[in-house]
């Protein structure tokens, strides 16, 4: 019943299909097909049920918050802030297609990044001060048992972490949610609110300033 | 910028969305780099692949996740309460609406959340109502109460045999004063 595609975070992306319902033999209706689309009828109907949403996207929101907070503590707030604004919200969430499909496409992962991202960006504003992506966290990507080989690849993730800290806001928002989140640039462009093309014109940009700082950074070492 | 440096900087951000496309895939089993990304430039290529490989997820710590699934838990038992019951107001979680207009950098054109200036109100004045409701709930109560109290007092008239009791009553303490019945 659900048409399927060839990328990655394929499952979040509505998709128009046409479906045939039993007993309408020849005559088919144009739905969406959006992963949530059940969790989402069934948390309106009971807000209790809302916490099979919370569950399959908690990591994720917390990840794009503490990569843009750079603190635990801080992504936690902004966390609760999101998923409690989506809950008492979830009444004006709308399903509709995808930006190829007409203005304004929206699923309900890229409308809980919107909310993510309006959250962390006062939260920012509130703090008055530029972030830094936390070196640290990068041991995160280290395997504990393999110290030498861990170190390296301590290093290194501290080097990426720290040219993506780097970046402007926009273009490093851009990155977290393509690399991060594994999000298409069609889901990116409804979070940021810029067209597809936009989107990829940061991300580029945002690569080639990587690369140029990864590439003195590892001249340096 | 000319248009030809415009339409090759464009063709190289579609070939590094196309490389990114499939980097991201070959995570979940799909096709290897094709020809065509191999139009892109290395440093790019090993960029991109040094990112998809240092920027992990982050996942909160279990008692966090817990302690939000009991709040939502709340704050959902909280939207299902009927209005009956005395909460002429909508429920709004405190903090929610003063901490975020969530309105991103200001260049949100799109604010889908709180933009309605109606709706806002409305959510403003929510508060205030169910106050108001408890309020005047309470004064009725009170009111209530001081009218059974009054209506419960005890006569100070009664019939003929409470004033004969009455007076019988009187009779002897005067007596006792007097010490006749001692």
């Amino acid at each position: 019943m659900f048409a399927s595609t060839s990328r990655c975070n394929a499952m979040a992306r509505p998709v128009f299909g046409r479906v045939k319902a039993a007993g309408e033999a020849g005559s088919a209706r144009v739905t969406h097909l959006d992963r949530d689309r059940a969790l989402v009828e069934e948390a309106r109907r009971d807000p209790a049920s809302f916490d099979a949403l919370y569950r399959r996207y908690l990591a994720q929101v917390y990840s794009y918050a503490y990569y843009e907070l750079g603190d635990h503590h801080e992504a936690e707030d902004a966390t609760e802030r999101t998923f409690l604004a989506a809950l008492t919200n979830l009444h004006r969430f709308e399903e509709r297609a995808r930006p190829g499909d007409g203005d304004g496409a929206s699923t309900f992962r890229v409308w809980l990044f919107r909310i993510a991202r309006n959250v962390v960006a006062n939260q920012r504003r509130g703090r008055r001060r530029h972030p830094q992506a936390p070196i640290e966290a990068a041991a995160l990507v280290a395997d504990p048992l393999d110290v030498e080989g861990g170190v390296a690849v301590r290093d290194e993730a501290a080097a990426a972490w720290r040219a993506v800290g780097r970046l402007p806001a926009d273009r490093r928002r851009a990155v977290v949610l393509r690399f991060v989140e594994e999000m298409s640039t069609a889901e990116i462009a409804g979070v940021l609110g810029r067209s597809e093309g936009a989107v990829r014109v940061l991300i580029h940009r945002a690569l080639r300033t990587v690369a140029r700082d990864l590439g003195r950074g590892g001249r340096s070492r | 910028m000319t248009l030809f440096e415009r339409d090759g900087s464009e063709v190289e951000a579609l070939l590094t969305d196309r490389y990114l496309e499939r980097v991201l895939d070959r995570a979940t089993g799909g096709p290897s780099i094709g020809p065509v990304d191999a139009l892109l430039k290395p440093v790019l290529r090993d960029a991109a692949d040094q990112l998809r490989r240092d920027l992990v997820r982050v996942h909160p710590s279990f008692r966090f996740e817990e302690r939000l699934a009991s709040r939502l838990a709340e704050a959902a038992a909280a939207l299902r309460m009927p209005a009956a019951v005395g909460a002429e107001g909508g429920v709004v979680p405190i903090g929610i609406l003063g901490q975020a207009s969530l309105e991103g950098d200001g260049r949100d054109e799109d604010v889908f959340l709180f933009d309605d200036e109606d709706d806002l109100d409305r959510r403003e004045l929510s508060r205030p109502l169910l106050i108001g409701g408890a309020l005047t709930s309470a004064a009725i109560s009170l009111a209530g109460a001081a009218w059974v109290a009054w209506r419960a007092r005890p006569a100070r008239r009664g019939g003929a045999m409470v004033r004969a009791a009455r007076a019988v009553r009187e009779a002897r303490l005067a007596a006792v004063h007097a010490g006749r019945l001692d």
